[in-house]
């Protein structure tokens, strides 16, 4: 029940008898849909007692667009576009699983540069993704400072996408078959196709080494603060085996102590001439679940570090139709997207869009454990363990 | 390079999966299962148990429709029927199975998986308003993303986009050209 | 001069005192916060970022004052006022210099401390008037820590005054003068610092800000206020940091007063001292404030019952025995 703060309805003094404990009914308190930690429009209805929650219940659709049907009548190389928006702060990391379902129903070959373009970018996007977790996450439990700090890193690191793709969030940068080359290099078929801008390799460099600083940092600013250690750890315990049962994956599951990165399980990007570690965690607990997307950007500076020293030179496309129609068939392809598993179900018909498009995105199933977890938390637990999710709204609703 | 995305490449987990289903398609490295509706649940409990696919990745459906008001029909003629697919995996080795149904369209159910796997919950909610379908036993089978008070499925094949009826989509035309053909590529 | 005359000259240098120092500490904590986080904003738009605390003045004197439709009107609109006289009120006891106080009540610090539990009032009445479970939520929480903490601040300055042996504020300095050292040094260092926490409490500043707490509650207790009144609040926040910085200097920093400088001199010197004094400390304030993130409410309650009166209480006891053996 509701229990406004209605003058005209005063049952609360009168009724009650002081003698015998007073019942009191549980508050009912709408978190969001506008409220500065649901990261845009999730709304949580919680039945508060005091500061502790009795239930959660997320209500979703505030962003709801409807993608799934929309694939339905565009052409395959208009999706590109549509995916992009879906986790808009990881945009390049979207087009890639539904870029590779594609190819491998047309069974296409993708020539190496251009996958090696495409991990770069994807690695890059990773990096633009968990520094805004950091610097939110801290903003979350109360630290003012860190997400000016991270946004300032991370705009370096948006400024080398804009570079390469013309675009800060939504690259639309893939094309089936290949990579878009840069504005008026000419046929994109062609052997060593100018592709990167000039200095893009030097400017790398120093931006990852600028990104090992910044996680550094972090490290010392926010991690060794005590303040912040009692505000994680132990709190919001993801065990292995319910984050499995809610399909919870990406940093999530590997903060629970699971080693599954599809980064290394599946080669829809050629990680495997890379040398990267997959940080996991011990507790799954908030602290974990943070520092594991700190040591990520670690990695994924590391790997594009080796990216650059050993790329390939060749054509960035294959030849494509014209007109691309995809054969018949069925295909689903998984990625590590920042994350999690993000991933596409593609069914064609053999015409120019698909049938039906089931876009699997990582966000949903993450948060779909929240009912579970915030039982009976406490209300500052509740923005600690929502924030440790670090999902988009964009990419819960579609 | 060839880009195999071999998800299933475990070949003694291919067989392990073959022995026991007999319905078995392993296209574009996509292994998938059919399997009887009314063997639904049973077959989840079996994959998750015997075969330790605790990962519950994703559930949704395909509306199988000769006469579809958005996109392009199938090329051929089906039977309309409902197609629930059920995304499975496990973290170790990453196997991956998907695991599908056929259901009638008249009065569609299936039993719910909540049971078995907790996070079914809200992709079969979305499925449930989506395309219409009851999950039976399922806790809570309200709207997921609609508002209150939204009439009909989105996603059935039959639902119309209403701005594709004032006007159609250029789709067929607008189709972005190679390079070579001399023309400067716009920004698409 | 009249008493009349007496007392307006004395209020009105105060007043000058506490408005300018809370711009001072406006403008520490803005251009503190900027060089921290890299903004260029507060460094350097207009004259250098020193215009700032004025654009911010202005701007929300121009905002609509909105009172929403199901707020309890009276109390709502009184609530600013109340926590802005709270802390104004504190000012009267503080000593600028020997004789520039407005009043020198022999029971300085006991007034200190009933005047600063007004503002729980204020808060609470703020949030309970706002008719938002937010606005509520803050306000309980606000009572809550407000109270718990008064203890600590009370029993660490017990410790002085058992110490100093008078209640008067004017009278703790001149016992530090004639000490020759502050009391922060001289055997209180631990209410010093219990102090210096509870005050940050008090102030409700990170790391002890979960009323406002703007990830979860919004704004806390001042969700509903928008515009002029919402400013008083934004104010009476500077105003207090400033003034609890300068009862902490005057109580344990020696005040008007540095050793070694000539006493006769103090009312020349000693406006200049205290303010360099409160600077100094609110400035670590706002070092805290910038590096720590919130503690959640639990947590807090445990560091005030748990930690710090214990702490309190036991420095009390080994002063008092100091006191009797010597």
């Amino acid at each position: 029940m509701d229990t406004t703060l209605d003058p005209n309805n005063k049952p609360f003094v009168s009724d009650a008898s002081v003698s015998v404990e007073i019942e009191t009914e549980d508050m009912t308190l709408n978190i969001g849909p506008q409220h500065p930690s649901t990261h845009g429009v999730l709304r949580l209805v919680a039945k508060v007692d005091g500061e502790k929650i009795s239930s959660v219940e997320p209500v979703l659709g505030y962003m709801h667009r409807g993608y799934e049907k929309l694939a339905e009548v565009r052409t395959y190389p208009q999706i590109t576009t549509l995916v992009n928006r879906i986790d808009w702060v990881s945009g390049f990391a979207n087009e890639i699983p539904f870029i590779a379902a594609t190819e491998k129903l047309m069974e296409i070959e993708v020539p190496e540069r251009a996958q090696h373009i495409r991990l770069i970018l994807t690695e890059m996007a990773r990096i633009a993704s968990h520094f805004v977790f950091n610097g939110a996450y801290a903003l979350e439990i109360g630290a003012l400072t860190p997400i000016f700090l991270a946004m300032e890193d991370r705009e370096r690191v948006l400024d080398l996408i804009e570079s390469v793709t013309g675009g800060r969030f939504h690259p639309n940068f893939n094309r089936i078959g290949g990579i878009k080359p840069a504005a008026g290099a000419g046929p994109t078929t062609k052997k060593d196709i100018q592709d990167l801008p000039a200095g893009f390799y030097e400017e790398t460099r120093i931006v990852m080494e600028k990104v090992l600083e910044g996680v550094e940092r972090f490290e010392n600013l926010v991690g060794g603060n005590e303040v912040f250690k009692v505000r994680t750890k132990n709190i919001g315990i993801i065990t292995k085996e319910m984050a499995e049962d809610y399909g919870v994956s990406g940093p999530i599951l590997r903060a629970s102590g699971v080693k599954f990165d599809l980064r290394t399980k599946t080669d829809f990007l050629p990680y495997e001439k890379f040398d990267f570690e997959i940080p996991i965690g011990e507790n799954g607990d908030c602290y974990d679940r943070w520092y594991v997307r700190l040591m990520e950007m670690k990695e994924s500076a590391n790997i594009i570090l080796q990216a650059i020293d050993s790329m390939p030179s060749g054509p960035l496309q294959t030849k494509v139709p014209k007109v691309i129609k995809v054969p018949k068939g069925e295909s689903y392809v998984r990625t590590e997207n920042p994350k999690g598993e993000m991933g596409f179900h593609v069914i064609s018909e053999g015409g120019l869009g698909p049938y039906r498009l089931k876009i699997r995105t990582p966000s949903f199933s993450n948060i779909s454990i929240l009912p579970e977890l915030l039982e009976g938390q406490l209300l500052p637990d509740l923005i600690a363990i929502m924030g440790s999710l670090d999902f988009v709204l964009g990419d819960v609703d579609r | 390079m060839r880009n195999k995305l071999n998800q299933s490449d475990s070949q003694s987990f291919l067989d392990s999966i073959s022995s026991k289903f007999s319905n078995i398609v392993n296209e574009f490295d996509t292994l998938k299962i059919n399997v009887e509706a009314s063997e639904w649940t049973e077959t989840m409990s079996i994959l998750k148990n015997e075969f330790e696919l605790t990962y519950f990745s994703w559930l949704s459906a395909v509306d199988w429709e000769n006469e579809v008001s958005v996109g392009d029909p199938p090329k051929e003629s089906v039977n309309p029927h409902f197609e629930i697919i059920c995304c499975l995996s496990e973290s170790v080795e990453g196997n991956l199975v998907l695991v599908s149904t056929k259901i009638e369209k008249d009065n569609p159910s299936i039993d719910s998986l909540v049971n078995i796997y907790a996070g079914s919950n809200w992709h079969e909610r979305e499925a449930h308003e989506m395309f219409g379908i009851d999950f039976i036993d399922h806790p809570n089978l309200t709207k997921l993303y609609l508002p209150d008070g939204y009439e009909g499925n989105p996603m059935l094949k039959s639902f119309e986009l209403i701005s594709r009826e004032v006007k159609p989509w250029p789709g067929d035309v607008d189709v972005e050209g190679m390079p070579e053909d001399g023309k400067e590529e716009g920004d698409s | 001069m009249s008493f009349g005359t007496e007392i307006l000259v004395k209020v009105g240098v105060v007043l000058a005192f506490a408005l300018n120092g809370a711009v001072i500490c406006t403008l520490m904590d803005v251009k503190a916060s900027a060089w921290m986080q890299r903004r260029p904003g507060p460094l350097h738009v207009g004259l250098r970022g020193f215009i700032f605390p004025l654009a911010e003045v202005i701007k929300f004197i121009q905002k609509e004052d909105i009172v929403p439709t199901k707020v309890d009107k009276t109390i709502f609109k009184l609530a600013p006022a109340f926590i802005l006289f709270s802390v104004f009120g504190l000012f009267v006891v503080v000593p600028i210099s020997p004789t520039l106080v407005v009043v020198d009540l022999n029971l300085g610090v006991f007034y200190l401390l009933a005047i600063s539990t007004l503002s729980t009032l204020g808060v609470l009445i703020a949030g309970w008037s706002s008719a938002n479970k937010y606005s509520l939520m803050g306000g309980l929480r606000a009572a809550g820590q407000l109270i718990a903490y008064e203890l600590p601040l009370i029993l660490a300055v017990v410790g002085v005054v058992i110490q100093a042996e008078t209640m008067s504020m004017v009278g703790i300095v001149e016992k530090q003068i004639e000490w020759g050292l502050p009391f922060a040094i001289a055997g209180q260092g631990i209410a010093f610092v219990i102090f210096m926490i509870a005050a940050t409490a008090e102030m409700m500043r990170i790391p002890f800000d979960m009323p406002i707490g703007e990830s979860e509650l919004v704004m806390g207790f001042m969700t509903e206020y928008s515009g002029i009144r919402f400013l008083i609040f934004y104010i009476a926040e500077y105003i207090n940091m400033f003034v609890m910085c300068a009862i902490a200097a005057t109580i344990f920093l020696g005040g008007y007063h540095v050793p070694l400088l000539p006493v006769e001199w103090v009312n020349f010197y000693g406006p200049v001292v205290l303010l360099t004094k409160t600077l100094g400390l609110a400035f670590i304030l706002v070092l805290v404030r910038w590096s720590f993130p919130r503690f959640r409410e639990d947590q807090l309650q445990n560091i005030a019952w748990k930690i710090l009166i214990p702490l309190s209480l036991l420095n009390i006891f080994v002063t008092s025995i100091m006191k009797v053996v010597f």
